[in-house]
């Protein structure tokens, strides 16, 4: 599944972080590893999120929101 | 495959090719600030060094770094403050300092220690650069900022438990507001005088074994060079590191490659950098304790309105609205306030103490008209450009700035850079200089050099006022409609030339996928911006006043010296001086575009100067060849259509509209060439001027020339 698909609040848990070697890179050290746990925290324009990803706030395009696959994580 | 090219020299200067003398004594400690981005690193340093701190370019680099001294208690120190970095693997030249300065040097380069900012509000991410500063090996002490906003959010940290696990000093402390500062000295102090390793984060069984097979397979005389821990994930990772043998680093590549598992999105650095957040989190299990966390903060509840998808671009707008009226209405009494100043009393005085000293009249020009009104010139956009850097640092140190990003990102990306690129450009509309220092809020330098490139197109209220004394001349009631044209045309060029350089000068820009960490958000520390406001400023008053009193000095002297034998000098008619010369030489270039006269090129090249002096060039030139008693109020307005419909041989209206076009297009003012020679650097500077002039005169062409068919 997507972020994307989630009702806001809802937690998620990353299981794959997919796009090319350096973009995986990046979101893996902004924390962004299998495991990590995420919710939506806002929609913005054109699929923009803004994310919850422990006590940080990252906002991402709907292109990278799209990289993020996700399964639901229960509470 | 990375290839990371080692720095050839040894850091024998700390830091900053610029290399004012006075602040930075050689023998001092050095200490490297490093930290996240939005950590209260630079506040930190900020309180720390006070005013004796200048910036200036990284050796070898283009990418700049605040360096102060700090009187510490213990002693002098120089700070280092790297800009802000989420990991030792650089994503941007900004970020590659960090590494550059703890890695690629050597070890000899490296600086006595390092202090570390640690987000107490979000330890994860600072934990995983906390990990890799620590398999550097570099002695380092822990700056744990923000305290008071984990505190206020249930957070608690147990910074002496934090201590024994990475086996160095922790300090927590609120810098905006001087907490800790003393007690950061004290360690800081000891650190130096004792320094030692820190400890190393566990990065699990299996990737330990690997790390120590590599470990023995590296040479030893590579392995004095760099800190042996890096060295051995470095090459894990599938680096190429100068020195180690080709079988070494095939060996340890396969070792990393072995580490995957099946999945072919795996590859050993994301392990490795998993293995690290696993560290991170048992650290985090066992320091940190939680009251009531999962409630909703302020920060989260404003972001539900600041982001959303309705109120965000209207109050993005507002916000951009304000920024404009503040570098515009506010700024603009103040610039007429101090250019008045110097105009009136300066020259008055200046002009009454030469009579007194009996100069003559070259001396008198000289002093009166180059260096007092150049000088008057760099110091009216003092206002201005302290408004903006101070409003630049509000809208960062907010953490408003993240989230304008946020919201505008989608609309900058037409252009290829990202939403940040908005605000500089928006500011363009009232002066280009301020909305150039503006481009420092873009981290990567290619979208810094690229907007600095658009910047002169946006334009900006200068020009205004000529735009309007052409188009009321020239059209009357439909002025406005020329006007608003000039605007609509003016976007349109920033859209154009975009994609243009894109297309060529940009190719290869790498379109970034936007992720962007937002941080909390703060009251600004007034402290912090005033200190960052005079530093800047500082820095704009060095670049810019050598230009601007040189080429306001050299038109003056253009226009006094006499040209073919009409009058003495400072005593000959404008036509009549080199400079009207020279329009006179300049005049045919212009002919193809319907504007071919001497009057209209020497109000261009004064426009060059500035665009205020556009209109005083034309009643200059004017007065000068015609009658003054034949000037009614509107007399500028209709000599200009006068000579117009000369030179366009009966087509007025295409001829003046390729003047404003041109006016529009080419370069805004010697203050702009010499902001952009600041924030660009001087090659990209003539580059721009080039670009601007060619298509300046190509669109000024192709507007006459078309319109002559039909108008």
């Amino acid at each position: 599944m997507k972020p994307g698909e989630f009702a806001k609040g809802a937690l998620m848990r990353l299981c794959q972080v997919t796009g090319d070697r350096r973009h995986r890179r990046r979101l893996a050290e902004l924390g962004f590893v299998p495991g990590a746990v995420l919710s939506v925290l806002n929609r913005g324009m054109h699929g923009g999120l803004v994310l919850a990803l422990g006590d940080g706030r990252v906002a991402v395009d709907a292109l990278t929101a799209a990289t993020l696959v996700v399964e639901p994580a229960g509470e | 495959m990375n290839e990371r090219p080692l720095a050839k020299a040894l850091l024998t200067k700390p830091c900053c090719e610029d290399d004012t003398p006075g602040n930075v004594s050689a023998g001092d400690p050095r200490v490297a600030l490093v930290g996240n981005p939005n950590v209260g690193k630079s506040t930190l340093f900020n309180v720390l060094t006070g005013a004796r701190q200048r910036v200036g370019n990284w050796p070898g680099k283009t990418v700049s770094v605040a360096q102060g001294t700090w009187r510490s208690p213990h002693g002098d120190i120089t700070l280092i403050d790297l800009p802000g970095t989420y990991s030792l693997l650089p994503g941007s030249p900004d970020e590659a300092l960090t590494r550059d300065l703890l890695v690629d040097r050597g070890m000899d380069g490296r600086p006595d220690l390092v202090v570390i900012t640690v987000d107490a509000a979000n330890l994860a991410r600072n934990l995983y650069l906390l990990a890799q500063v620590m398999e550097t090996g570099v002695p380092l002490v822990i700056a744990l900022t923000m305290v008071d906003i984990a505190k206020s959010r249930g957070i608690r940290i147990d910074a002496g438990r934090l201590a024994e696990l990475v086996d160095a000093p922790v300090v927590p402390l609120v810098p905006r507001r001087g907490e800790g500062v003393d007690e950061l000295a004290r360690v800081i102090g000891e650190a130096l005088a004792a320094p030692r390793r820190p400890a190393v984060p566990v990065l699990g069984a299996d990737l330990e074994a690997a790390l120590a097979s590599v470990t023995a397979e590296v040479p030893d005389d590579v392995a004095g060079r760099y800190p042996a821990r890096w060295l051995s994930i470095a090459l894990l990772a599938g680096e190429t590191v100068p020195g180690v043998p080709e079988e070494t680093t095939a060996a340890a590549r396969a070792l990393g490659a072995a580490l995957s598992t099946d999945d072919e999105l795996d590859d050993p650095e994301l392990v490795i950098a998993e293995q690290r957040y696993a560290w991170v989190h048992e650290v985090i299990a066992d320091v940190v304790t939680r009251n009531g966390a999962g409630r909703a903060t302020w920060s989260d509840r404003t972001d539900q309105v600041l982001t959303s998808r309705w109120f965000g671009p209207p109050i993005f707008l507002g916000v951009m609205w304000a920024v404009f009226v503040l570098t515009t209405t506010v700024a603009e009494p103040l610039m007429t306030g101090l250019q008045g100043f110097f105009d009136g009393p300066v020259a008055t005085g200046a002009g009454r103490l030469l009579d007194a000293m009996g100069a003559g009249d070259a001396i008198r020009g000289l002093v009166m008209n180059g260096l007092i009104s150049g000088v008057g010139q760099v110091l009216s956009f003092v206002p201005l450009m302290a408004i903006m850097f101070v409003l630049l640092s509000v809208l960062e140190d907010s953490g408003y700035l993240a989230r304008a990003a946020f919201v505008v990102d989608r609309l900058m990306r037409l252009i290829g850079l990202p939403g940040r690129a908005f605000l500089p450009l928006i500011v363009g509309f009232g002066c280009n200089v301020p909305a150039l220092a503006g481009t420092r809020i873009l981290s990567d330098r290619r979208h810094r050099l690229l907007t600095g490139l658009l910047i002169p197109f946006v334009t900006c209220s200068a020009r205004l006022t000529v735009y309007v004394l052409v188009a009321t001349a020239f059209f009357g009631s439909a002025a406005g409609t020329v006007v608003f044209a000039m605007y609509v045309l003016s976007i349109a060029l920033v859209i154009g030339m975009g994609l243009l350089l894109r297309g060529t000068l940009f190719r290869g820009m790498a379109e970034e996928p936007l992720v962007l960490d937002l941080p909390p958000y703060r009251l600004p520390a007034v402290r912090v911006i005033g200190a960052q406001t005079w530093v800047k400023l500082q820095a704009f008053l060095k670049t810019a006043s050598g230009i601007i009193v040189a080429t306001v000095t050299l038109v003056w002297l253009l226009s006094s010296i006499p040209f073919g034998g009409h009058g003495s000098f400072g005593r000959t008619p404008i036509e009549h001086s080199v400079f009207g010369a020279a329009s006179h030489a300049v005049a045919p270039a212009f002919a193809p575009a319907g504007f071919g006269d001497w009057h209209a090129s020497a109000a261009l090249i004064t426009g060059f100067v500035a665009k205020e002096a556009v209109v005083s060039t034309m009643a200059q030139t004017y007065s000068m060849s015609e009658p003054a008693d034949g000037h009614e109020p509107n007399g500028l307005g209709a000599a200009l259509r006068g000579t117009i419909e000369q030179t366009s041989r009966g087509h007025p209206i295409p001829a003046v509209l390729a003047f404003l076009v041109f006016l529009l297009a080419y370069t805004p003012c010697m203050t702009t060439v010499a902001a952009q020679r600041t924030e660009i650097g001087g090659r990209l500077t003539l580059f721009g001027i080039g670009m601007q002039l060619t298509l300046a005169w190509l669109l000024a062409v192709a507007v006459f020339q078309v319109g002559s068919l039909f108008l």
